[in-house]
């Protein structure tokens, strides 16, 4: 029962980590479909940039 | 499936729009973002006669087509880009029926770009008050169009809507006005460069400044043989076809919109004349406020507490029921905790946007907008950032996302930028607490010392919001239109529908965005604080078991474990004296030492747990980072509280709760136990008025708080801005703790 305990808070802490490392660190591109190009803004007031 | 007819609900802020979105789509919508940006997608599906159904897109408000934000360049782009998967099959424009002659301004444009059009005319409840009378069928002749006269408020003329919606395809499309005739001979050009474009569209797209495609301009520019006329001047046709639509606007509005002067009453006026007023203005803004703080801090009080005892119910019950372990520990403490952190700010975000929502569908925020900018815009604020400012002293996660009310991106940047600095509540146990340690009780001026640092805190927070947002304005680059065009739009009764809505889609939004970041990070957190990979971490029940039986407890827990039972006799021989109980000599004793075994084991798993924190990949961490924390007069262990309430500022109280092993983190425990701990180098007390006072300044400033962190990469769509705000805050944080230690030590 504890080896299983221990099993169930790695897979927890691992998912934790691989969220924030999908949310934080790669790029979104990775996810999204469609990227919307960022030179499609004009002056700035946007933001995009 | 059959295939769904596209619409676009177009129109002018505060006509309605909303409301007219809820009642077609009811509770079948989405909200969203669109891609790339924050600007806020909402759509639904409406039902629609004979069996047909209508995607509902609800596009930003826009004055017109010549686009000056993000919002309003987010309806051009759709308009003129037919690959769109949203492009409409039948634009939808609401307009208001007090202020129809501007609202007429976008029908023309949308209508000139040969797109079917219906015109909805909202607020109709209001025409007898305001002595309005329109002809609908002279309107739908010169306008082209088909008309439903609507009234949101009493729930009529939806289902004409509905219908004009299913019978799209026979709408007219032919344009409202020529604009050709402003500059014969430029669109004469224009059309020899472009045959197959529409000349229309083609000069939406060289007129446009803000946020545009590349691939809709650049041929334009580029193509040789079309020379572009100078900005100026395509301003001044600009300025020209405005003239010109107004004209056409005129003309039919002459003969098909009247208004009784006597019968329109002056209340409005009246109204506008104290809420706007120089003093009487700012004395009701500053009481409504007084309400909505009162409401944050607390009338939500009330619902966090109840909050906050149900998820320690759930902990203990989840630590009774599941089979002792890790992963129990995991749910109990750090899910459980984790989730019962986000849901707390519920009632917080809930109260504020409710307000939020009264103060705009009421049509009191553009006159509180009004009345601030004046006082904003030298600091590059706007007057729409009073409410995230002031409401960021009640949290700043919500007064954040309430910065989408701002639609200047600069203005709305700074904002969301600034507003962490202001107090928020959650800083107020760290400032209680080190205020009740280290500065003096006395007073000045009848004001007591305690009371004067708080409220030093909270100015100085205030204080440098202010002065950051006007560095701000002066670095940041961003090129954006500072004009100010306020919309002064009707008063009205709030629809208690729309309230609901906004209340509802803002904490869900809050809910599933941050929250999963703060509940993940919370994970990770429990798991550095309760995993070690030193022996002695493994050792910690028998070390520190070996320990008390050899050095006995620590001095605190002697002392407390000795106060306890002294109170404890002392209650006992007061109840056996006032014949409450009467009890034998040995039942007396059983029960001293049943007292004094639980003290101990109380004393026993509290020291256990302050070691296996110590021993834990967290301890380690504090301990590496003393070296940085030393110079602001902090040990390791307040390292460690420090790292631990970049979760959640007021953890940091929990946190030296732990470290201390007072086991409980009420605040006078704590206090005695803080005040007793002696920092070993200097051998006098650790919290002094110089390592307090630095503490005191660090939380003021530093951005201790990843939600803040998760909400600002939610509204600004990068981290770039939330990475820069925590390495600006924490750097300054240090930087003025560093100066106040090393003065005052």
């Amino acid at each position: 029962m504890s080896i299983l305990q221990h099993i169930l808070v790695y897979i927890t802490v691992a998912l934790a980590l691989g969220y924030l490392v999908k949310k934080f660190l790669l790029p979104k591109s990775l996810f999204a479909g469609k990227k919307r190009s960022s030179k499609s803004c004009g002056d700035g007031d946007c933001g995009c940039h | 499936m059959s295939k769904q007819i596209k619409v676009a609900l177009i129109g002018n802020p505060n006509t309605g729009k909303t409301s007219v979105f809820n009642q077609l789509t009811g509770l079948k919508q989405k909200v969203g973002n669109y891609p790339g940006i924050t600007v806020e997608k909402k759509e639904g599906i409406c039902k629609l006669p004979r069996g047909v159904k209508a995607h509902i897109l609800d596009l930003p408000g826009t004055y017109s087509l010549n686009t000056t934000s993000l919002d309003e360049s987010v309806v051009v782009e759709l308009l003129l880009n037919k690959n769109d998967k949203d492009f409409p099959d039948v634009a939808v424009v609401i307009s208001d029926v007090e202020n129809l002659k501007r609202n007429l301004l976008l029908f023309t444009q949308i209508k000139d770009l040969k797109i079917p059009v219906i015109l909805v005319i909202n607020m109709a409840d209001r025409m007898s008050r305001t002595g309005i009378s329109l002809d609908i069928a002279l309107l739908e002749e010169k306008l082209d169009t088909k008309i439903a006269l609507v009234s949101t408020r009493k729930g009529t003329g939806i289902d004409r809507i509905k219908e004009l919606i299913a019978d799209y395809k026979n709408l007219s499309i032919s344009p409202n006005v020529d604009t050709t005739v402003i500059a014969p001979d430029y669109f004469e050009k224009l059309k020899a460069t472009f045959p197959k474009e529409d000349q229309y569209k083609l000069w939406l797209v060289i007129t446009q400044d803000v946020n545009f495609m590349p691939i809709e301009k650049n041929p334009i520019t580029i193509t040789a043989s079309f020379a572009t006329k100078s900005k100026s001047e395509l301003k001044r046709l600009q300025q020209k076809e405005t003239i010109l639509r107004y004209q056409f606007i005129n003309g039919i509005l002459k003969q098909a919109y009247k208004v009784d002067i006597n019968a329109a009453k002056g209340l409005r006026a009246t109204l506008d004349k104290i809420l706007t007023h120089k003093i009487f203005g700012y004395a009701i803004f500053f009481i409504i406020l007084l309400t909505i703080f009162q409401a944050i801090y607390d009338w939500s009080s009330y619902p966090m507490d109840f909050i906050d005892e149900s998820f320690a119910s759930a902990s203990e019950w989840v630590k009774d029921t599941l089979p002792p372990g890790v992963f129990t520990n995991l749910i109990a403490e750090g899910i459980l905790a984790g989730i019962g952190g986000i849901v707390i700010f519920i009632p917080q975000i809930a109260f504020l946007f409710l307000f939020i929502a009264l103060l705009e569908e009421s049509g009191y925020m553009s006159r509180v907008v009004f009345l601030m900018d004046k006082l904003m815009r030298p600091f590059g604020l706007s007057g729409k950032s009073v409410v995230p400012l002031i409401s960021g002293t009640a949290c700043a996660i919500p007064a954040i996302m309430a910065t989408r009310t701002i639609e200047n991106w600069k203005e709305r940047l700074i904002t969301i930028l600034v507003t962490p600095f202001t107090t928020c509540s959650a800083r107020l146990p760290v400032y209680l607490i080190i205020i009740a340690l280290v500065i003096p009780e006395g007073r000045f001026l009848g004001l007591s010392y305690q009371a004067l640092t708080l409220m030093l805190l909270y100015l100085m927070g205030f204080g440098a919001a202010i002065f950051s947002a006007m560095i701000l304005n002066k670095i940041m680059k961003i090129k954006s239109k500072t004009f100010f065009v306020m919309e002064m739009p009707n008063y009205k009764l709030p629809l208690i529908k729309n309230v609901v809505y906004t209340v509802w889609e803002k904490t869900k939004s809050f809910v599933l965005g941050a929250g999963k970041i703060i509940l993940a990070i919370s994970i990770i957190l429990w798991f550095l604080g309760s995993n070690g990979f030193s022996d002695d971490f493994a050792n910690a029940d028998e070390i520190v078991s070996e320990q008390i039986e050899e050095q006995g407890f620590s001095e605190f827990n002697k002392t407390n474990i000795e106060s306890s039972m002294t109170a404890y006799k002392q209650a006992l021989q007061d109840s056996i004296g006032k014949k409450t109980y009467v009890l034998d000599p040995v039942a007396i004793s059983d029960s001293l030492r049943l007292k004094e075994m639980a003290l101990i084991e109380k004393a026993t798993n509290q020291e256990i747990a302050s070691y296996k924190l110590e021993n834990s990949y967290m301890g380690y961490m504090g301990k590496a980072i003393e070296p940085v924390v030393r110079p602001l007069g902090y040990d390791w262990k307040i390292g460690i509280a420090v790292l631990t309430s970049f979760a959640a500022r007021e953890v940091f109280v929990g946190t030296l709760a732990t470290i201390y092993s007072v086991g409980s983190d009420e605040e006078d425990t704590i206090k005695n136990r803080m005040a007793a701990e002696i920092d070993p180098r200097t051998k006098k007390p650790l919290f002094n008025l110089a390592s307090g006072i630095s503490l005191l300044l660090f939380y003021a400033f530093a951005m201790q708080c990843m939600s803040t962190l998760a909400i600002v990469k939610r509204e600004t769509n990068t981290w770039k801005w939330p990475a820069a705000q925590l390495v600006f805050m924490s750097l300054f944080a240090y930087i003025v703790a560093l100066i106040a230690y090393q003065i005052l030590k």
